[in-house]
């Protein structure tokens, strides 16, 4: 069993290290609508809950109605459905970014809890580079900075979750963050589609034309802006 | 309830052991003041100091003695009392006895079965000197004040909660869980995995639940949670499995520098935490944490240490299990397998094998097994010494022949376990031939001219040493001797077709590989036809085949050949053969195609010293008889009122499934008449009756069917029987027989329909005559017969009425110019005066028509006589032919007028 575990982690730290040299010497794609349509795969993707949420709950034994009935996503853990919605593309992308790396943190810490073998790790990350690469594109951006790929680290909000004393808690816990981590991203997967829409749509601004001509303005992303499904509130 | 004084020994142990030490040190001083301590010392506990450890749910207790003579040791008892929920609430009773120094802090340590959050608990405890220097009476102090152990205190203000948390526990043991609510109102429900549970109430807010014999569920534990009106709470149970003894523990070595030990670990425990195995040495006194559950390696010292005394432990939270063995070093070596096996100089009945091996120590031998296998059996085994490289000739093999060679070694010092095997495949050469082939012959004449088929069977891999590659037919005319026809069939053709004249023969057959000729098989045919007119028997077939024998008909006979063809049914035949030696004068025939059912002909040849076939007999026999499988179809025929014949000819009695020894004749009739003479009453499966007849000549196909009564139905069948049964009885032909008299009006009847159609025939054929005779257009009385017979039989003075003594009441010609008929072509003029004159002598009257050239008068009369007698006739046409004509008398209009005179004579004419 140790051996077992020792072998996932040094599997883990070569896939890890070998993604790592993927993105860094990866290049992005520079067609909007596939990167889109990528990402909203890899969204629909990691929603399903037959992916992490199933096979906990059933590992741990927390099927029972009562136990379901409370393995329910804390307020805090994710960004709302309407804060998605209300964010620019800009930040949209920024938010995903900073919620994958709390995502990464938690599911390294529920490696043991997990049946074997899951790729939601590999997932994340892929899904960060895509986001690293959307984000870059709408940026128009050639800076050397800009292009590095986004590594879905720790990012400023949130924090991770507390563990509870208890093994019982934790065990709620972890159901409630798995739950609310399929609903993220079930909602991140709605946002992208919207966009998919709304692009059609208009299909007279193209996005890379609208992007240069944002460029040449002041704001870095005024089409995105005007594009938000809700508005931007004022900055 | 336990004390942990009981669990957890080893330290304890250490510490008596110590105690012991120190107390004998101290005998001398112990001795000496033995004599001071004369009067008995209430000794009360002091600074009693109870905590709570959660993790173990244990009390621990900490207390000092108060002496006063401070160079004095004492052994002491300590009764200690529990209580839990309230002093009086007394749980537990226990006297530690200890020795105790001068101001010595005493531990004692109690574990609750019972969380230790769930209930308040109060300790308090006395004393008394129990050491025999102490002289009697010894009693027990005063109770210390009761001490108050509340680990409710540090809970939170949850309004639930429940204990203990992450309890660790051994599968089969007992545990008992509690909630604490403090909503008093609230109303708890409580689930051990997902099933409602009920507990027992130990305080106004307190329950407790107590688990016996729990077992194992998943790794992840057993969920217990209780839940009020807020979020529930709950504790997760890890339950481990029962940590099994090793076994099979044992160790080897491959070469004497690395010791590996291994052993059956038995079930997992179930948990993450995984128990540890540790391997000690006694003489050495070294151990070493195992880094797989069920392997160890061990590195030999290089002091030559043979014998090694090692113990596996293993140990979890809950138990420690250990084995141990003695074990020799040089007993228990286990080479690493041989490598390099290979095959050289390989030839058709001899190989060399070569192969290394990896050496043990400096001047060891290994002890190597060389098998040879063919067809997967061990054929041959060679044990060789071998230090490095081994080496065998194999011999003895057959050609062109698969084998395996498989080398296994051991310590050539103390054998005690093979190596691994390892293993190699060859193939040995191949060589010529080594028999001839078995050859027979099938003859038919065409145009008194033989053909010859010959037919071989392909020689066996022991025989062939190769693969056949084709076959040589020699043909020698023993007439000509100088002629000779060679013929080569390739493989895997199994036969030949030689057309030859009248001459005598002997053929060759060799089969060729490719190193050689095989020997040749020589088969004589004789230019004529023999004897083919031998009756054939019957035989009886077996499990076994077809026994058979026969009689020689030469003393000179080098054997007899039995053939046969293995599915007749078939075409064409497979012809089999099998040689037989000359002393043999009866076989078995038997072959995997026989089938019950199927008829099989053999033909028995002797083989003559020139090689030449002589029928000797022919025997026909079933495997196994069947019943037939199907009945002959029957004609019916020659159907009386008492009779009727059945006949099946076309029914081949040689193709049946068994020998046809005749057939049954059932009859069924209606009425359920008594059975005919020759006929037996029996019983159908259907449980009907029937009448059955018995025809015991296969040969016979006909039947009557006699004394059947007339106007009668019946149902016949006929089926043949074999010695296994008789055919399928579910088709039964339906007959009634006719009327008796039926044919005697089918006599009768036929001529007579006979004489009407030639009556009818000469009829037609005279029609014109009979019509001239019987009913000509205009009728002649004068020439009617009737009228001649009326005058003979009845008035011989009838005569034919004259129309001219009739006067007619008026004759009336009507014209109809208008009429649709009445055409007027040119200038044609309608008639101006039609005059119709009397009925002349010959009832012909005359029409005068004037300018009336070239057209055509159709004439219609009626008439009408005083008798009411009244007739019509549509007659006479006549054209006025001569332009001049201007007049046309149409005298040949004949009215069948009798002699009775007509009252109305009307005459309407029409022309165009």
């Amino acid at each position: 069993m140790r051996a077992q575990r020792m072998q996932r982690t040094l599997l883990s730290l070569v896939l890890r290290l070998l993604l790592l040299c993927t993105v860094a010497t990866g290049k992005c794609s520079g067609k909007y609508h596939e990167l889109l349509l990528q990402l909203q795969r890899q969204a629909d993707l990691m929603q399903d809950p037959s992916t992490l949420l199933d096979p906990y709950i059933r590992l741990q034994g927390l099927h029972s109605p009562v136990l379901q009935e409370h393995c329910r996503e804390r307020p805090g853990d994710f960004p709302s459905e309407d804060a998605l919605w209300r964010l620019s593309r800009q930040d949209f992308l920024q938010t995903l970014n900073t919620t994958l790396g709390l995502i990464l943190r938690m599911l390294s810490a529920l490696q043991q809890d997990l049946p074997e073998p899951t790729n939601a790790e590999m997932n994340v990350r892929g899904f960060g580079n895509n986001i690293h690469c959307m984000a870059q594109l709408l940026s128009g951006s050639s800076d050397p900075k800009a292009a590095e790929p986004t590594q879905p680290g720790p990012g400023p909000t949130p924090l991770p979750p507390t563990p509870p004393s208890s093994t019982f808690q934790r065990k709620l816990r972890n159901c409630g963050f798995l739950r609310g981590y399929h609903r993220f991203m079930r909602t991140a997967g709605q946002v992208l589609r919207g966009w998919g829409e709304r692009q059609g749509r208009s299909r007279r601004h193209s996005p890379c034309r609208a992007l240069k001509r944002g460029a040449r303005r002041t704001r870095p992303f005024p089409e995105v802006r005007r594009l938000a499904p809700r508005g931007q509130p004022p900055r | 309830m336990r004390s942990s004084t009981k669990k957890r020994r080893d330290p304890m142990a250490l510490f008596a052991v110590l105690q012991t030490t120190f107390l004998l040190a101290l005998l001398p001083l112990r001795t000496y003041q033995s004599e001071v301590l004369s009067e008995p010392l209430p000794l009360t506990p002091e600074s009693l100091n109870v905590s709570i450890n959660s993790t173990k749910q244990c009390l621990h207790l900490q207390w000092t003695v108060h002496n006063p003579d401070y160079h004095q040791e004492f052994k002491m008892v300590f009764q200690i009392q529990i209580s839990r929920f309230k002093a009086s609430n007394v749980i537990w009773l226990e006297n530690y006895s200890t020795t105790v120094k001068r101001n010595q802090v005493l531990h004692w340590s109690w574990e609750s079965e019972l969380p230790l959050e769930c209930a308040i608990h109060f300790v308090r405890m006395r004393t008394m000197v129990d050491d025999a220097r102490i002289p009697a009476p010894r009693l027990w102090s005063n109770w210390s004040s009761w001490e108050k152990a509340d680990a409710q205190n540090s809970l939170g203000d949850h309004p639930l909660y429940v204990f203990p948390k992450d309890k660790l526990v051994e599968e089969g043991s007992n545990v008992t869980v509690c909630y604490i609510s403090r909503n008093h109102q609230d109303n708890i429900s409580c689930y051990l995995e997902d099933v409602l549970i009920y507990g027992r109430q130990l305080d106004q807010n307190v329950w407790a639940f107590e688990f016996k014999n729990v077992s194992f569920i998943r790794k992840t534990g057993t969920n217990f949670y209780c839940k009020g009106q807020g979020d529930p709470e709950g504790v997760v149970l890890l339950v481990s499995k029962v940590l099994e003894e090793p076994r099979d523990f044992s160790c080897e070595t491959q070469d004497l520098k690395t010791l590996t030990c291994t052993w059956d670990p038995g079930n997992d425990t179930g948990l993450i935490q995984l128990p540890s195995y540790t391997l000690f040495e006694s003489f050495s006194g070294k151990k070493t944490l195992c880094k797989h559950r069920n392997r160890c390696d061990w590195q030999v010292t290089q002091d030559s240490q043979e014998m090694y005394n090692f113990t596996l432990v293993a140990e979890n939270y809950f138990r420690k299990r250990s084995v141990s063995i003695l074990f020799n070093l040089i007993h228990g070596v286990h080479p690493m397998a041989p490598y390099s096996l290979f095959p050289k100089s390989v030839s058709a009945t001899n190989a060399t094998v070569t192969w290394k091996v990896y050496s043990i120590g400096s001047s060891s031998a290994l002890l190597c097994q060389l098998q040879l296998l063919g067809e997967g059996k061990v054929i041959q085994q060679h044990n060789i010494s071998v230090r490095v490289n081994g080496e065998y000739l194999l011999s003895e093999l057959k050609p062109d022949t698969e084998y395996m060679a498989r080398v296994r070694c051991a310590y050539a010092d103390h054998f005690w376990k093979w190596s691994e095997l390892i293993s190699q495949n060859f193939t040995t050469a191949e060589a010529a031939p080594s028999e001839a082939p078995d050859v027979w012959r099938d003859v038919t004449f065409v145009s008194g001219h033989p053909t010859v088929t010959l037919f071989w069977k392909p020689l066996s891999k022991v025989h062939a040493n190769g693969k056949i590659l084709f076959y040589n037919v020699v043909v020698e005319n023993l007439d000509e001797p100088s002629s000779l026809k060679v013929l080569s069939v390739p493989a895997p053709a199994n036969s030949t077709k030689v057309t030859l004249n009248q001459s005598s023969y002997q053929i060759y057959v060799t089969a060729h590989n490719s190193v050689g000729p095989s020997p040749a098989s020589a088969v004589a045919i004789s230019g004529h036809p023999g004897n083919e007119n031998v009756e054939e028997g019957r035989m009886n077939g077996t499990e076994d085949g077809f026994p058979m024998s026969w009689k020689p008909q030469s003393r000179n006979a080098t054997g007899y050949v039995v053939e046969w063809c293995d599915s007749p049914q078939h075409l064409p035949c497979v012809l089999r053969w099998k040689n037989l030696g000359p002393t043999n004068t009866d076989t078995v025939i038997s072959s995997g195609a026989f089938r019950p059912g199927v008829r099989y002909n053999f033909r028995i040849y002797e083989i003559s010293t020139k090689r030449m076939a002589h029928l000797l007999e022919k025997k026909a026999g079933y495997l196994k008889e069947l019943a037939p499988s199907y009945n002959p179809k029957v004609n019916m025929s020659n159907l009386t009122s008492h009779s009727f014949t059945l006949s099946w000819k076309d029914y081949p009695t040689e193709s049946q499934t068994g020998f046809i020894q005749g057939y049954y004749v059932y009859l069924k009739s209606k009425t359920g008449e008594k059975c005919h003479r020759g006929f037996e009453k029996t019983f159908l499966t259907d449980n009907s009756v029937c009448c059955k007849y018995t025809i015991d000549n296969p040969d016979q196909k006909t039947f009557v069917v006699k004394d059947l009564q007339p106007e009668s139905a019946y149902e016949f069948l006929v089926t043949p029987y074999t010695s296994a049964g008789e055919g399928p009885l579910d088709d039964f032909r339906k007959v009634t027989t006719p009327d008796e008299y039926s044919h005697i009006l089918i006599h009768i009847i036929l001529p007579m329909v006979f004489f009407v159609f030639v009556i009818m025939i000469i009829c037609y054929l005279k029609s014109q005559w009979l019509k001239d005779k019987c009913y000509p257009d205009i009728p002649d009385p004068y020439k009617s017969s009737v009228l001649s017979l009326i005058k003979f039989k009845e008035n011989p003075h009838i005569t034919i009425m004259n129309v001219n003594d009739c006067v007619p009441d008026a004759i009336e010609v009507v014209n109809k110019p208008e009429g649709s008929k009445m055409q007027f072509v040119g200038t044609r003029k309608s008639p101006t005066e039609t005059k119709v004159g009397c009925l002349g002598q010959d009832n012909t009257f005359t029409v005068s028509l004037y300018s009336c050239d070239g057209i055509t008068v159709k004439g219609y009369v009626e008439w009408e006589f005083l008798s009411g007698l009244a007739g019509a006739l549509s007659l006479w046409t006549n054209v006025c032919q001569a332009p001049t004509c201007c007049v046309a008398v149409f005298s040949h209009a004949r009215v069948p007028f009798p002699s009775l005179c007509p009252t109305t004579l009307n005459v309407y004419l029409s022309y165009f």
